[in-house]
């Protein structure tokens, strides 16, 4: 292909032949915004920010579709093209929740809340996971004036939990195409694609199968290329953006797909495509499982040495000491059982020391499980006596064989039967938490990064060879690094292929790692068909519990729940809270009460949907039993005639200042409320407002109804038309925090009610504890409404923000296991027509 | 067989069936006959010709449609004597006095007898070609339609169908291409593009196949010329796309048709059976060498496939969505290869001009605008139906003259024309000759052919609201302008008629309508906001009155209006009290009523019924 040459503003510029408008600009370094654009992807035309003004082109072509011609003059900057492409940003934006561009409270929120919190749905910039990416914003806080000033069109599409490892919030979604187009370019046929027409248009599946149904193989490519918060990594989600990408293979089958390994803080968040390409495709083990595995809640953490019937946690050189002791009484009587799922130089550690010991060694494949032929063989041996010794770095072994046995140590990442019965357990490093080699079914050798640290004490499996090498007194064992053994490893030979290409059909993942059932560590996988040791299933509440006279969800991720609980009932006060466990199994969750009715023996609550244990909540139906309701908890507030009082409520904060206000009005006080939200369709109970409040003020985020702005705005507003004798503020704590700092110039009492983690709520466990003033506080007795002006609020989102990491662990586990169950709708073909 | 063997073949056939001396009975049985009872009457015809002995010698043939609307059932009767006439709203009661009176006596049937349809001296009759709505017409693409019977490939011969294919097979294909040039053919989907200049890029594109395809997605509300074409002419079509496929050196044709216009697609098949069987189709096309075949792709009724990139991913078996041209299909259309397409009304020009020759063609219309151009005409017209009328006569002309003015002689207040993706054009320009560059001088477009009559009772609020509903509802979705600025146009034109209107809104829709002209991808969206810009440049007053003084002038936007009975004119018969549905409307029989403006859901319907005019909207 020659080389042509155009004017782009004014410069010549030279670019190969068929390039389009768009990459020759990019190529002399001339920015033009777009977002459908995708370097790996084919010219689409959807988003239309790249337009720009030709010569003797009619109209405003899009430059990624247009192609460069020679002699050509383009212009990519004039007033009537910003002014396009700010109308169309806000177009754009109008689709899309946008308080995150627009609210005036952006850069104090992401000072004091550098995380994005939970959430069901993205209905704001505090709950949108993407908010460090996010393509869309990085455009629109480049350029963008507001002009037309429209409001958001919320779609309030359900957040689609529908299969192991996405999470798809379409409320995000710009329709830029570029999932549906990256999957169309690696799969040929996708999964996914536009359905449905006009206000209704959104990515989907056909006839809305559920992902596992759809052909969907979980490549995650569209995930990747997503350049908004819509198609996100359930587990790496809530992590943030990357620290590091290292290029690395991924080792759970015998293909050692190679991959880019994601961490941050030296945890592994996924694995994803070396590039957009078919080749590079991977299943859903490497690309999503992988994280799960290396951070499952059950990693072994620390050497574990039998004394009699326990386990006891040993330090390492205790444990090496008692390993060789029982390695060294069965010389000759040994047999090591190892998985193929590790490192070339492990194995060639392994054959080691099976010499050393004079062992017979035996190589399992990747999916081996306890029934493996080469297992069998073995078990007459150790029945005979003849095999004394076992070591194994899986779960393979049966219990009759490790109880026949005299000594059995496992060198392992997570517990089994194996290691319950084991002599001695050693914690191993494993996958990205080591370096090493990898030989693939077709023979390569590839390279392993190690871009994760170990939990616990856990160590790679190669050091811990060394380690026990060494401590035998072998001199075959002295090195201190990995890449010291590589170059010793050769002819090793390939491993064998597996059955089938679960790149191609997730019904074809391999179903082990190391022997354990991988659906036992990452549950969710069961979704595909794998299989898993059965537990018993949690008990529904039948008769017993507390019944849902009523529930529904007032505005996105907002639930409203109406429970009958006579006793709760007929003693609450304004101000408390009580304590909902959605089965008997669950967390408890403190919601305060919003409404009761002693005689009639109800009380009301609005659960905000953010975690496990409030999805668990929002999930149960009218009609369904909540297991277990304890209160009224918590002091009640002191109503008394102050004079003028305002109560400010965002979020659940909405429905929390409304028995507060109802009773300082009765109370004889002028009652002014202000509730905020981000943007107008989030605002709720305006009619129940009404009727408690002298005066009722909205603010919203966004400016798209009432004041613009939030709790703070309105008070500096109110403040100076009228003196406040008390300021009372619920909702998040940031909210509370900016709010108090309002007020304090002010000298308006101000109250907050505290959301502390909460165990008990009577006091009992101390989790709720929070520093007011120079005194320690329990929230849940001694409040939990407090002066504002003298809560530590740095503490207490330390506190809040505790545990972080087990709260997203545990988000990941849950499944809408209903909705696997492929079901077409029977008022729509996928047309798009009711 | 040759193709003047074909020719006498079908003449004779052609001439047995307008032998005088044969009772006939022709029943316009387009879809729209058919809604209006034609199958029922048809069954009527053959019951009662069966009672009298009569049906092996009289002949009922289906017959396409005569465009007139407002006159369904369309039935022409000939008797032994050769009296040909035509009767309008036929119903099945009516059947057995035609037979009597008309087939076997020979005497018109005057309560039911519209028109005669051969020129006949001191009838009392009009002639049918002197009728007001047919008499300014001049009927080229309708030349056929319920004239000949649509499943006869020798009626369609015998009326010189196929000769301009015979003649097109004997000349260069740049040769075809010349004479379509000559004839100022421009393409009638509504973008207007020279159809003979389109079809030199295809010519011109070098590859080992093309294609043409017919676009047959007729989607913009009210309009319907393509679907009577098919229906009572398929050939012309078919023959126009085959003319096109040579002149273009494709081999294959593609016709894209709604799925909902079965009747179409069932004759279709039939023609195009019939042209098989007549060597019309398959290889060396009369000898010429030349090789054809066409397919049916039905389109699941997206409006969107409409636009010819979503018509190509649709026969392609994608999501109908357009692209950005370039490439043009010319250069690289369905499956990669070029590809020349053309509507429905376009292609059955091309098969009458190949047959007459440009310079006849070139006869009719303005300057820029050669030849005729279908419209479907409704609203609030006194004669609606489907006509044909040479380009640059008035408004005026097709409104007064053809449709009879507008219904209960109320004043005209604007026509709307171009569909969803068109515009209103109001009273002032009446005299205005209707062309593509005039049209598009007053803000709308000639569209596919859709043109709605407006009177004063019609709010151009709540008609911009209607469309916008439309095009909201069709967007494909997939570029931002579009998607969004619908919604936005609709959901502000929702709050102006519904009262909660503000006046900055008007200038956020005239920003929203200027973004989506320039930002939108394809035809859909960049037009979509003419509903709304054309009224608001000559109704601003409308949409102020809804939001400032909270009142629809034309009294149509529900939440706006109030009805009330003037005590003066009610005279107490109660029609409305029977007629509302809500049980709003009370008072003593022959005293004023009352309307109860708590249970009123100003449905309009006492309105309706009122003798009196004493029902009256504020």
């Amino acid at each position: 292909m020659g080389s042509i040459s155009l004017t782009i503003d004014g410069r010549t510029v030279e670019v190969e032949e068929g390039k389009t408008v768009l990459q020759a600009a990019r190529e002399a370094g001339i920015t033009i915004p777009t977002i459908c654009d995708h370097k790996d992807l084919n010219p689409y035309g959807s988003c239309r920010m790249c337009v720009v003004e030709i010569d003797g082109v009619r109209g405003y072509p899009t430059s990624c579709t247009t192609p460069a011609v020679q002699g050509m003059q383009v212009t990519t900057t004039s007033e009537r093209l910003t002014t396009l492409r700010n109308r169309t940003l806000e177009l754009m934006f109008s689709g899309h929740p946008n308080s995150c561009l627009v609210c005036p409270h952006r850069e104090a929120c992401e000072k004091y809340r550098p995380k994005a919190t939970k959430a069901a749905r993205s209905t704001r910039c505090g709950f949108c996971a993407n908010r460090e990416e996010c393509d869309l914003r990085t455009m629109a806080l480049k350029g963008g004036s507001r002009d037309l000033y429209l409001p958001t069109l919320y779609a309030s599409y359900n957040l689609e939990r529908d299969d192991p490892f996405m999470d798809r919030d379409y409320n995000l979604c710009v329709l830029c195409g570029r999932c549906s187009r990256i999957c169309e370019k690696i799969h040929g046929k996708p999964a996914i694609s536009i359905i449905n027409r006009g206000k209704w248009a959104r990515i989907g599946t056909a006839f809305h199968k559920s992902h596992v149904h759809s052909g969907c193989t979980f490549c995650g490519a569209c995930i990747d290329i997503c350049p908004t918060g819509t198609l996100t990594d359930r587990f790496a989600r809530w992590q943030g953006k990357p620290e590091a990408e290292v290029p690395s293979t991924c080792i759970i089958c015998s293909e050692g797909c190679s991959v880019i390994a994601q961490s941050k803080g030296g945890q592994s968040m996924a694995n994803i495509m070396t590039g957009f390409n078919p080749e590079a495709s991977l299943c859903a083990l490497g690309r999503f499982g992988y994280a799960q595995i290396v951070n499952s809640s059950q990693r072994l953490l620390h050497p574990l040495v039998r004394e009699g019937e326990d386990h006891i946690p040993s330090d390492w050189e205790g444990a090496i000491q008692a390993a060789i002791e029982g390695l060294q009484v069965c010389v000759g009587a040994t047999a090591l059982v190892i998985s193929a799922t590790t490192t070339r130089e492990d194995r060639f550690l392994y054959t080691q020391l099976a010499e050393h010991l004079q062992a017979t060694l035996l190589i399992l494949p990747a999916e081996a499980a306890n029934d493996d032929p080469q297992i069998r063989e073995m078990v007459g041996a150790v029945q005979q006596g003849k095999i004394r010794g076992l070591l194994t770095n899986g779960d393979f072994l049966s219990a009759d064989l490790l109880r026949a046995a005299n000594f059995s140590l496992v060198i392992d990442c997570l517990p089994s039967t194996t290691t319950s019965l084991a002599s001695i357990v050693l914690p191993a490093a494993v996958l990205s938490e080591t370096g090493g080699t990898f030989r693939t079914a077709v023979g390569t050798v590839k390279q392993m990064a190690a871009s994760s640290r170990a939990p616990g004490d856990a160590r790679p499996e190669w050091q811990i060879l060394c380690d026990l090498g060494q401590a035998l007194g072998s001199a075959a064992f002295d090195f201190s690094r990995i890449e010291a053994v590589t170059p010793l490893v050769s002819d090793d030979p390939a491993p064998a292929a597996i059955d089938g290409d679960p790149r191609q059909n997730v019904r074809e993942l391999i179903p082990r790692f190391r022997g354990h059932l991988l659906a036992d560590i990452v549950p969710a996988l069961a979704a595909f068909g794998l299989p898993a040791t059965e537990v018993a299933a949690v008990e529904a509440v039948t008769g017993a519990g507390f019944a849902i006279l009523e529930k529904r969800e007032i505005v996105p991720n907002m639930h409203f729940f109406k429970i009958r609980a006579p006793q709760v009932a007929k003693f609450a006060q304004p101000g408390q809270f009580v304590i909902l466990m959605a089965r008997e199994t669950s967390e408890r969750s403190p919601f305060t009460l919003v409404d009761w009715n002693g005689p009639e023996g109800w009380i009301t609550v609005v659960i905000e949907e953010v975690g496990r244990s409030s999805r668990e909540l929002a999930s149960l139906k009218a009609g369904e039993r909540i297991a277990h309701v304890s209160g009224p908890l918590g002091l009640p507030f002191p109503i008394e005639k102050k004079g003028t009082v305002l109560l400010g409520g965002g979020c659940y904060g909405i429905g929390a200042i409304f028995p507060l206000a109802r009773a300082l009005r009765q109370a004889g006080n002028r009652v002014i409320c202000t509730i905020e939200a981000s943007s107008a369709y989030l605002l709720f109970f305006e009619e129940e407002f009404r009727a408690v409040s002298d005066q009722l003020i909205l603010a919203t985020k966004d400016g798209s109804r009432g004041v613009w702005g939030g709790v703070q705005e309105v008070l500096a507003q109110v403040a100076q038309e009228e003196t406040l004798d008390q300021f009372i503020a619920i909702g998040c704590t940031f909210m509370m925090r900016m709010v108090c700092e309002a007020s304090r110039p002010l000298g308006i009492p101000t109250f907050v009610a505290l959301n502390p983690i909460m165990v008990d709520g009577t006091g009992m466990c101390g989790a709720c504890r929070v520093s007011v003033g120079d005194q320690t506080r329990f929230a849940c007795i001694d409040g939990p409404i407090f002066d504002g002006h003298s809560v530590d609020w740095d503490e207490l989102a330390l506190r809040r923000s505790a545990y972080a990491r087990e709260e997203v662990q545990a988000l990941s586990q849950t499944v809408d296991l209903s909705a696997l169950i492929y079901k077409p709708e029977s008022d729509s073909c996928g047309c798009g027509r009711k | 067989m040759s193709f003047s063997t074909l020719q006498q073949q079908a003449q004779l056939e052609w001439q047995e069936f307008e032998r005088p001396e044969q009772l006939r009975i022709l029943i316009g049985s387009a879809t729209c006959g058919r809604a209006a009872g034609s199958l029922e009457v048809m069954q009527a015809f053959a019951a009662e010709l069966d009672r009298r002995k009569l049906t092996a010698a009289t002949g009922i043939y289906e017959v396409g449609c005569l465009g007139m609307c407002y006159a369904e059932v369309l039935v022409e009767i000939r008797s032994l004597d050769g009296r040909r006439v035509l009767y309008q709203g036929v119903e099945p009661k009516h059947v057995p006095a035609l037979v009597e009176t008309h087939l076997l006596g020979g005497e018109p049937y005057l309560p039911l007898a519209l028109a005669v349809m051969t020129a006949e001296t001191g009838s009392e009759l009009p002639a049918f070609n002197e009728l007001p709505i047919i008499h300014p017409q001049v009927r080229i693409v309708l030349r056929n339609c319920g004239i000949i019977d649509p499943t006869r490939i020798n009626h369609y011969l015998a009326r010189g169908g196929y000769s301009g294919m015979a003649k097109a097979l004997t000349l260069t294909p740049e040769q075809v291409i010349d004479e379509i040039k000559t004839s100022g053919l421009r393409g009638r989907g509504g973008a207007g593009f020279p159809t003979g200049v389109k079809w030199g890029f295809a010519r011109n594109s070098v590859s080992d196949q093309k294609y043409v395809i017919c676009n047959a997605d007729e989607g913009d509300p009210g309009a319907f010329m393509d679907r009577s074409v098919l229906e009572g002419d398929p050939h012309a079509v078919l023959e126009g796309l085959l003319i096109a496929g040579f002149a273009i050196g494709a081999s294959i044709g593609y016709v894209y048709c709604r799925a909902e216009y079965p009747l179409a697609i069932e004759r279709l098949q039939g023609a195009i059976a019939q042209m098989h069987a007549h060597g019309f189709l398959g290889d060396n096309i009369l000898g010429s060498g030349f090789g054809f075949a066409i397919k049916i792709k039905k389109g699941a009724g997206a409006f969107v496939c409409g636009e010819e990139t979503s018509l190509m991913q649709s026969i392609e078996g994608k999501r109908g969505m357009p692209r950005s041209r370039p490439p043009f299909p010319a250069v690289s259309g369905l499956f990669g290869k070029p590809t020349n397409i053309n509507n429905v009304e376009t292609l059955a020009a091309v098969s009458a001009i190949m047959e007459k020759g440009a310079a006849w063609y070139a006869g009719y219309g303005t300057e820029k605008s050669r030849g005729t151009k279908t419209f479907a005409l409704a609203g609030k017209i006194t004669r609606t139906g489907l006509i044909e009328v040479p380009m640059g006569i008035s408004l005026r002309t097709i409104i007064e003259d053809i449709g009879g003015g507008v219904l209960g002689g109320k004043p005209f207040k604007a026509v709307q024309t171009g569909g969803p993706s068109g515009g209103c054009i109001p009273a002032q320009f009446i005299d205005l000759p209707v062309d593509y560059e005039r049209l598009a001088e007053v803000g709308s477009i000639m569209g596919s052919g859709g043109m709605i009559v407006i009177d004063e009772e019609s709010c151009m609020v709540d008609m911009a609201r209607y469309f916008l509903t439309f095009t909201e509802n069709e967007s494909c979705g997939k570029c931002v302008p579009c998607r969004m600025g619908t919604q936005h146009l609709l959901r502000i034109l929702t709050d102006i008629t519904e009262g909660r209107g503000t006046l900055e809104q008007l200038e956020i829709m005239r920003k929203i309508g200027d973004t989506m002209k320039s930002m939108s991808l394809c035809g859909l969206g960049q037009t979509a906001a003419n509903p709304v810009l054309t009224t608001l440049k000559y109704y601003e007053d409308e949409y102020r009155a809804h939001i400032v003084d909270h009142k629809c002038p034309a009294g149509a936007c529900r939440a706006l209006i109030r009805f009330d009975i003037n005590a003066n004119k009610c005279t107490g018969c109660q029609a409305c009290v029977r007629a509302c549905p809500v049980e709003a409307i009370s008072g003593v029989k022959k005293k004023p009523q009352r309307i109860d403006q708590d249970r009123c859901i100003r449905c309009g319907s006492c309105r309706q019924v009122c003798k009196f005019s004493a029902v009256q909207v504020s």
